[in-house]
């Protein structure tokens, strides 16, 4: 019985492994996907209820990711990771609702802590 | 001072034309009243001799009505001896001389054409009026000739002797010669002394003239014309010293007027010439330091513009090695070789991700969000970060704040970044254990209110080597992997970006201060 399914959207591999690599061992069903387009169709097709998303990315940004899945999909969390943290744009993405704002390069422990509070975040409410 | 005469002069021409006019009309007039007194004199010569005739007649009348003719005789001698007669002569009609004072040409007889008669008998209708004419010796003495008629009355035709018939309407004439040499030396004693009252006259009024010219004219002219020179030739602190009521007064008074406001404009000139040398100066010093400061941003911004894109690329293999290492690191027991070396790795790439935190600071400090912000309460929250930590245990940390500190219109998180960056420096200035006070003040510079807050150590100081380069993006003389070198570089960016001025003063051995000066935020009324 997993802990919880989770959909890390990011265009580097080494980032979607390391998520992959940190969640799965701790009971987290962990898919992966390149870009906004796989996410969107993966969230068609399966529940899930955490998204992790990367923010600077080729095609969707994680901005619009966020509020697409927020539009769609209000109940699931979204945590976004970002290489570049700036003021703006993390309290542009806490406005739409995403529940975590991580920085790169994140230790597994902060990963699993930050993906932690946001399950029993889910449960509260 | 002397003054140059000369006939070219103002002075030498008045004089020359007044004195050409004075003489010619002391000359006029001299010639005029000679001449009058001349007339008077010879009227009065004329008087005198008809008197005198009148006088003769009278004087032999007796003697002819009662026909004694020495005592005629006799008179007529008398009367010609008195001063000034030359002769009396009494001639009866046929022209013979019948008594005179000359007693030996008694009986003769005139010709027609002697002089004499000629006066009367020069036409064929001779007169019978009395005459007088004026003549000259050979001695250039004037004589007055007069030719009085004797005419007949009653008294000559009844008397006793009969001599003269009743029919008769002339019986003679009497002549006499007057010298006039006394009138002549009178008339020239007159005419020397009016020459000599003229030249007097002439002299005292050119005296005068002069004297008044002189001191009018010449004299003023002659030091405005000096003064003009000397101003020309640049001594502008000449002064005219003439202070009549006259126009000379009035164009000395011009003249110093015109000689002050040329010292005034030209010490204006000088001054504007001796501080627009500075003020050439100065700019191009500001203009030098803005441009220093231009690079330095314009580098500072390339630099955060290249650590933006150098952060999101970095990060990401930066994510990998740290959760890598850790799922490597939980394969060891702790204690172990290998454990420790896996810590090592994980440690120098979060090193790599603080370097890069770093360069971000750069790119952000372009982004701030502005806010009028109390300075005092973003030092108390940055001092209560840093309060708690090991690092401060033994460090004494003092707050002198202004409580009416002016506000700033700054980023308060990036305030707070600087403010954190300046107290970490100064704890590691301290090495630890030390004094770091913290001051904050309202001043005034440049016609304008900043806050200034100055963060003081007790540190080692900075060695002027350093001094130049602790702005500079990665230097750093902390050990290798404690300092990244960005943390003065950032907060000037950001200190700059915020109008401000990050300045550093420090003595070796005895401490550094920063000093942070932003501008006061004006309220608006």
């Amino acid at each position: 019985m997993s802990k919880g399914r989770i959909l890390v959207i990011d265009d580097e591999d080494i980032v979607r492994m390391s998520c992959s690599r940190t969640l799965s061992p701790e009971g987290y069903e962990v898919k992966l996907v390149k870009n906004g387009f796989d996410g969107f169709a993966l969230l068609e097709e399966e529940p899930f209820d955490l998204v992790l998303t990367d923010l600077k990315m080729p095609e969707i940004d994680g901005i619009e990711i966020l509020r697409r899945i927020k539009e769609k999909w209000p109940a699931v969390e979204v945590i976004i990771i970002t290489g570049y943290q700036t003021v703006d744009t993390a309290v542009k993405s806490i406005k739409l609702g995403a529940f975590d704002y991580l920085e790169k390069p994140f230790t597994p422990d902060g990963l699993l802590s930050s993906v932690a509070k946001a399950f029993t975040h889910r449960k509260k409410t | 001072m002397r003054v140059e005469k000369s006939l070219h002069s103002l002075t030498g021409k008045l004089l020359l034309t007044i004195g050409a006019l004075m003489i010619t009309g002391s000359t006029i007039f001299w010639y005029f009243l000679f001449k009058h007194q001349e007339k008077e004199l010879l009227e009065n010569s004329e008087k005198q001799a008809y008197s005198f005739v009148d006088y003769v007649k009278k004087s032999t009348r007796h003697g002819m009505i009662t026909a004694q003719k020495l005592l005629i005789q006799q008179t007529i001698e008398a009367i010609g001896a008195a001063e000034g007669v030359l002769d009396v002569r009494i001639f009866d009609c046929s022209g013979k001389i019948a008594y005179t004072s000359r007693t030996e040409d008694v009986g003769k007889i005139l010709d027609k054409n002697s002089p004499t008669c000629r006066r009367c008998h020069a036409s064929s209708k001779p007169t019978d009026s009395p005459g007088v004419t004026v003549s000259k010796t050979k001695d250039n003495i004037r004589i007055l000739n007069i030719v009085h008629p004797i005419y007949n009355e009653a008294a000559c035709s009844t008397a006793a002797c009969h001599f003269h018939s009743g029919g008769k309407k002339m019986l003679g004439f009497i002549e006499a010669n007057i010298s006039l040499a006394h009138h002549d030396q009178s008339l020239r004693s007159q005419g020397i002394a009016i020459t000599m009252y003229i030249l007097i006259f002439l002299f005292i009024i050119s005296i005068t003239l002069c004297t008044i010219l002189w001191n009018l004219v010449s004299t003023p002219v002659s030091l405005l014309k000096q003064g003009m020179e000397r101003v020309a030739g640049g001594d502008l602190d000449y002064t005219l010293d003439i202070n009549t009521r006259d126009e000379m007064g009035d164009l000395a008074r011009a003249f110093n007027a015109m000689t002050t406001d040329l010292k005034k404009a030209k010490n204006e000139l000088v001054e504007w010439g001796n501080t627009l040398e500075k003020k050439v100066e100065d700019k191009t010093r500001a203009i030098q330091m803005a441009q220093v400061q231009l690079i330095h941003s314009e580098k500072l911004a390339s630099l955060g513009r290249m650590a933006a894109g150098v952060a999101h690329e970095i990060n990401s293999p930066l994510t990998g090695i740290v959760t890598f290492g850790h799922l490597l690191l939980k394969q060891f027991p702790p204690g172990s070789q290998q454990y420790e070396d896996v810590e090592v790795i994980i440690e120098q790439a979060n090193r790599c991700s603080n370097i890069i935190k770093g360069l971000l600071g750069f790119a952000r400090a372009s982004a701030a969000e502005k806010a009028p912000t109390a300075i005092n309460d973003v030092l108390d929250r940055s001092l209560n970060i840093v309060r708690n930590k090991a690092d401060f245990f033994n460090i004494r940390l003092i707050t002198e704040f202004d409580g009416a500190l002016h506000r700033v219109k700054a980023d308060a998180s990036q305030l707070q970044q600087v403010f954190l960056n300046m107290i970490m420096n100064a704890a590691d200035a301290v090495d630890g254990k030390g004094t770091i006070t913290i001051l904050t003040k309202n001043i005034r510079e440049d016609d304008s209110d900043f806050v200034e807050i100055e963060f003081r150590d007790t540190g080692t100081g900075i060695s002027d080597e350093n001094i130049e380069k602790i702005f500079e993006p990665f230097f750093t003389t902390k050990p290798v992997g404690k300092g990244t070198g960005l943390g003065l570089a950032v907060s000037h960016g950001i200190v700059q970006d915020h109008g401000g001025k990050l300045l550093v003063r420090s003595k070796l051995g005895e401490g550094t201060s920063f000093y942070i000066k932003l501008p006061a935020y004006r309220e608006e009324l």
